[in-house]
């Protein structure tokens, strides 16, 4: 008996809701179109991030996203952010974002290229900002809608490269990749040079481990694990290009600090300032994406946009070295400073 | 190929294998009452994101272990109302739970962290060898002390669940209601009781292995850091034929393979290392296919209990 | 009597939505943002123009194809819950044929669609053969060739039909893609459609189909009267593996053209849900897919209107879902069905 007093009350709660919700979809019928953006000449432009990664995994996601923030305040757009796409849908993405007319979509990886072309077709007068595309997209959209930022990965993965060389004492050093994107393999390559020349200036051997690859921004759990066994190969200097996945390598290597009782595994990160972030982070290599987000803005403001790829260097100040840690011996900082100067000037290597 | 390759591939097997041991846990409890639950995988990531907000909040990974414990059970008893009131299909009602549990935390997620783009991390759980003050690289040190409690815990239950179930009275009726519902309750026991406390059980054994996740295992959360787990938990049952020892035991090859696969792909190893992540599913058809279906867990398992009202 | 059993499986689905939309109407409200903006812009993302609408078509069309892949299992007795697998097996053959054989045009996208139904309809038969012959539970197996299949893909695009550096096979060429009838729906709609009415057409008006529902209704019975009951498990393995790997190819050719992480993910589940919101009839089973397909396009359009995240949605979604389950459940109940028969003698006898 109980149980039909249940079944019956739950049934007139039902029917209940079902009244009160009828009420409030008739309500919602006459209300009118009260967005409206305007026109004329205090159009609010507007930009949308498109990004596979988090935006709070604390590297990759954090900085670019923070980079399309900066820009839009500075410059007074509005800015909407889809973070953790799956790569299966980076296509309705983008498109759902230009249906809503965004003036620039925004996306931060080389990953993004097939999907931003087939959208740019569709959408000719949007236009596509892509932060480390390929050299050659521009020219493959054929509507000239799609401008690349593009800075030097190349020069990115030598800075880094340099203080490692300097850094290691174990003269293993090791990096993480997620994708094997070209940008990834730029840094990458960067790295290995760079480490090894200075390794052999400094009378060391330096061995740079074959690098590892997630397949997956988001999997922190792996970070923790491939630093693990890195660590197991006696790397003691990391670098990695992983987002979310870089997180869990310096909760790895904080952990291995931490059990030594000193901080003998060090970290660069890339591609904002992140000391302090974590104990074990000495330098960061820093990348002005804001400059680059605000150029392509400002581009689509004058009505001077035209695609093409912006390229961003040492020598034009969009890359920098970010604050170096304490835990750098200040002789080391000294050479290390020598050496970004000769990567300024284009005389490193030569 | 050294020896310190071998030990750290046995302490990540046995990091590995811990989260899944609560999960699976779970599972067995659940099932043990006749409910197959494959919502496993929902409750641990409403369990595990609970666990990181709180500890975030709070700064104690104990609270937040505790709650994510709570929150499990919450969740779960929309699972137990549905299947065991509602009589509802058990395994359409874990899948449900899978989808709801999974899009509630990531709305919780989004709407707490939302705007702010910051890394938020949290503290783990201390070790028992850093509570004590020891530190050591022999591997036996590490095994058996540098472990957080919830290790222990994880342990101590499976002990407890192979004696509880073989060995008192009370396990012996639990397991009756699993089997033959319907003459456990010509015996006095309180059949629908039994399922609703199992479903308590259940939820919080998973809320607790997602909790581990985020406060004994990774200082940070990403969206689907459960990745699977508690589909393997459930295979891990079947594959330890739904004992406390095989169900361990199993966990621990699962946790091994999950290890080995991580290396495999430092190794750059030309064999793909999915093969490896395959193991757990292709051994649980495995083993369903050759017991047979009479020996393929508790006969009442799956099938909606109802109290004769007449 | 029996006229209430009819109205009653409508409306357990229409309240439960009902319900949903109550409490996503409240959480938006919670949230600070207007529920009747979010709902009209929610509307407008996924219906307001033309264009909307042909990617709500689309963004349906694989729902629709795993939805009937569940439905029409369950109308034999047996629960596919491995749709996703079937269809992700569908796919894979299809990628291969169209990237790697050479063959281009309509003989490719025939022969890609045939593939790609054998293919899932074979490894749907994994489990029906368990089930029928070794009286295995078919919900847990199917599962677990999910993953297995969702790895098997990872292998495919990471490594065996890799193409360039992202994790991605080669794009099927553009004489390969299905044809656009309007915006971005494809005519995969239109074979989701034709697929729908034939299965519509061989359970209610076929002798086979009619069997086979029998076996669906008691098996028991169904053994007693004669029919082959284990061949009608199988066989509807079978074609219910063959309509998702079918929605595979069609998913491949029409809209995502190369497969990549992220693909098929989750739509076996929803599927499965999809079907029995729609109350296992082939037709409702497909207004249903239509109807979670808006809920998902829209979204994004309710997120920029309102700041309220996308993930409202998906909690709708699966309320809508946890309510429908439960209220069926619950009016199948003897104690229900009592209470709901002495209502009625009291309306006769008032």
């Amino acid at each position: 008996m109980r149980k039909r007093i249940a079944a019956l009350a739950l049934a007139l709660a039902m029917v209940l809701s079902l009244a009160a919700c009828g009420g409030d979809n008739s309500s919602k019928q006459p209300g009118g179109d009260k967005k409206d953006d305007g026109q004329g000449s205090d159009k609010v432009y507007r930009i949308a991030m498109v990004t596979d990664s988090s935006i709070t995994d604390g590297s990759w996601g954090t900085v670019t996203y923070n980079a399309m923030v900066d820009a839009a305040t500075e410059r007074g757009w509005q800015y909407e952010c889809a973070d953790a796409i799956a790569q299966s849908a980076y296509y309705d993405t983008f498109a759902s974002y230009c249906d809503q007319g965004f003036d620039i979509v925004y996306a931060p990886g080389n990953q993004y290229t097939d999907a931003i072309l087939e959208v740019a077709k569709e959408y000719p007068d949007v236009v596509f900002a892509q932060l480390n595309g390929s050299m050659g997209t521009p020219e493959k959209a054929e509507n000239g809608n799609v401008m690349v930022m593009f800075p030097d990965s190349h020069e990115i993965g030598w800075t880094a490269g340099i203080l490692a060389g300097l850094m290691t004492q174990t003269n293993t050093v090791a990096f993480i990749g997620a994708i094997e994107l070209d940008t990834t393999q730029g840094k990458y390559a960067g790295f290995k040079e760079s480490a090894e020349y200075v390794g052999k200036q400094e009378g060391k051997s330096v061995t740079v481990l074959d690098p590892v690859y997630s397949g997956d921004f988001n999997a922190s759990d792996k970070g923790i694990e491939f630093a693990k066994a890195l660590m197991d190969q006696g790397a003691d200097v990391f670098f990695g290009d992983a987002g979310a996945v870089d997180s869990g390598a310096r909760q790895a290597i904080d952990e291995h600090n931490t059990a030594a009782g000193k901080v003998e595994v060090y970290d660069i990160a890339q591609p904002a300032d992140l000391l302090g972030q974590n104990e074990c982070i000495i330098c960061s290599q820093v990348t002005d994406n804001s400059s680059l987000v605000s150029m392509c803005m400002e581009s689509v403001e004058n009505g001077t946009f035209e695609g093409g790829a912006v390229y961003g260097t040492m020598g034009n100040g969009v890359l920098s070295a970010g604050k170096i840690s304490d835990l750098v011996p200040k002789e080391i900082q000294d050479k290390y400073n020598a050496y970004l100067e000769q990567v300024k000037a284009g005389t490193f290597m030569k | 190929m050294d020896m310190t390759f071998v030990t750290n591939l046995l302490l990540a097997s046995v990091h590995m294998a811990t989260p899944l041991i609560f999960l699976a846990l779970a599972e067995l409890y659940s099932q043990r009452a006749g409910l197959v639950h494959i919502g496993i995988e929902g409750l641990a990531a409403i369990g595990s994101l609970t666990g990181f907000l709180v500890s975030y909040i709070s700064g104690s990974p104990m609270t937040g272990m505790f709650l994510g414990a709570l929150m499990g059970i919450l969740v779960n008893m929309i699972y137990a109302y549905a299947t065991i009131t509602l009589c509802a299909e058990q395994t359409v009602y874990g899948m449900i739970i899978n989808i709801f549990a999974l899009a509630l935390a990531s709305f919780i997620y989004r709407v707490y962290f939302g705007a702010g783009a910051s890394l938020a991390q949290v503290n783990l759980m201390s070790t028992l060898s850093s509570a004590l003050g020891i530190t050591s690289d022999n591997f036996f040190v590490e095994l058996l002390l540098d472990q957080t409690l919830m290790v222990y815990l994880a342990y101590g239950l499976v002990l407890f669940t192979a004696v509880y179930f073989n060995k008192t009275k009370s396990g012996l009726n639990y397991k009756a209601v699993g089997e033959y519902p319907k003459a456990a309750a010509t015996l006095g026991i309180n059949v629908i009781g039994v399922k609703y406390v199992a479903s308590i059980i259940c939820g919080a054994l998973a809320g607790m292995g997602g909790a581990y996740l985020t406060t004994c295992y990774s200082t940070t959360y990403v969206d689907g850091n459960v990745a699977g787990r508690g589909f393997i938990a459930l295979a891990a049952v079947i594959f330890g034929r739904w004992s406390a020892g095989g169900v361990l035991l199993a966990c621990l090859f699962f946790g091994f393979c999950d290890a080995l696969q991580i290396r495999l792909q430092i190794s750059g190893s030309s064999m793909p290392y999915q093969f490896f992540q395959m193991i757990p599913y292709i051994a649980t058809v495995a083993v369903l296919t050759l017991i047979g279906a009479k020996k393929a867990g508790p006969k009442g398992a799956g099938k909606p209990y109802r109290k004769e009202e007449r | 009597m029996k006229h209430s059993g009819k109205l009653i499986s409508v409306l357990v689905p229409l309240v439960s939505v009902m319900m949903a939309f109550v409490i996503g109407c409240a959480i938006i409200a919670i949230l600070g943002a207007s529920p009747v903006t979010a709902l009209q812009a929610l509307w407008t993302g996924a219906f307001g123009t033309a264009r909307n609408i042909s990617t709500t078509l689309s963004r349906a069309t694989p729902l629709i194809f795993t939805s009937l892949c569940a439905c029409f299992a369950y109308r034999c007795g047996v629960f596919n819950l491995g749709g996703e697998g079937q269809f992700m097996m569908g796919s894979i053959i299809c990628c291969y044929i169209a990237t790697r054989t050479g063959l281009t045009g309509l003989p490719a996208i025939l022969l890609c669609l045939l593939a790609g139904a054998v293919f899932g309809g074979l490894w749907a038969m994994i489990p029906g053969i368990l089930k029928v012959f070794r009286g295995q539970n078919e919900m847990i197996i199917s599962i677990m060739l999910n993953y297995v299949a969702s790895l098997f893909m990872s292998v495919i695009y990471t490594n065996w039909l890799r193409d360039g550096t992202v994790p991605q096979t080669a794009a099927v060429p553009d004489e390969t893609r299905l044809t656009r009838i309007f915006g971005r729906a494809t005519t995969g709609f239109l074979i989701a459609l034709v697929v729908g009415a034939l299965i519509y057409y061989f359970l209610f008006n076929t002798s086979m189909g009619f069997q086979l529902r029998a076996v669906g209704l008691n098996m028991t019975t169904a053994e007693y009267n004669g029919f082959a009951v284990k061949k009608y498990i199988l066989l509807s393995f079978i074609v219910s593996g063959a309509i998702a790997g079918l929605g595979g190819s069609a998913e491949l050719l029409g809209t995502q053209y190369r497969l990549i992480s992220g693909f098929a993910s989750g739509y076996g589940f929803d599927g499965v849900a999809m079907a029995l919101i729609g109350q296992l009839h082939p037709l409702a089973t497909m207004a249903v897919a239509i109807f979670f397909a808006a809920l998902r396009v829209g979204s994004t359009a309710m997120q920029t209107a309102t700041g309220v995240p996308t993930s409202v949605s998906d909690i709708i979604q699966a309320l809508v879902i946890v309510f429908t389950v439960a209220g069926l459940a619950m009016v199948k109940l003897p104690s229900f069905k009592t209470a709901l028969a002495r209502l009625h003698m009291k309306k006769e006898a008032a």
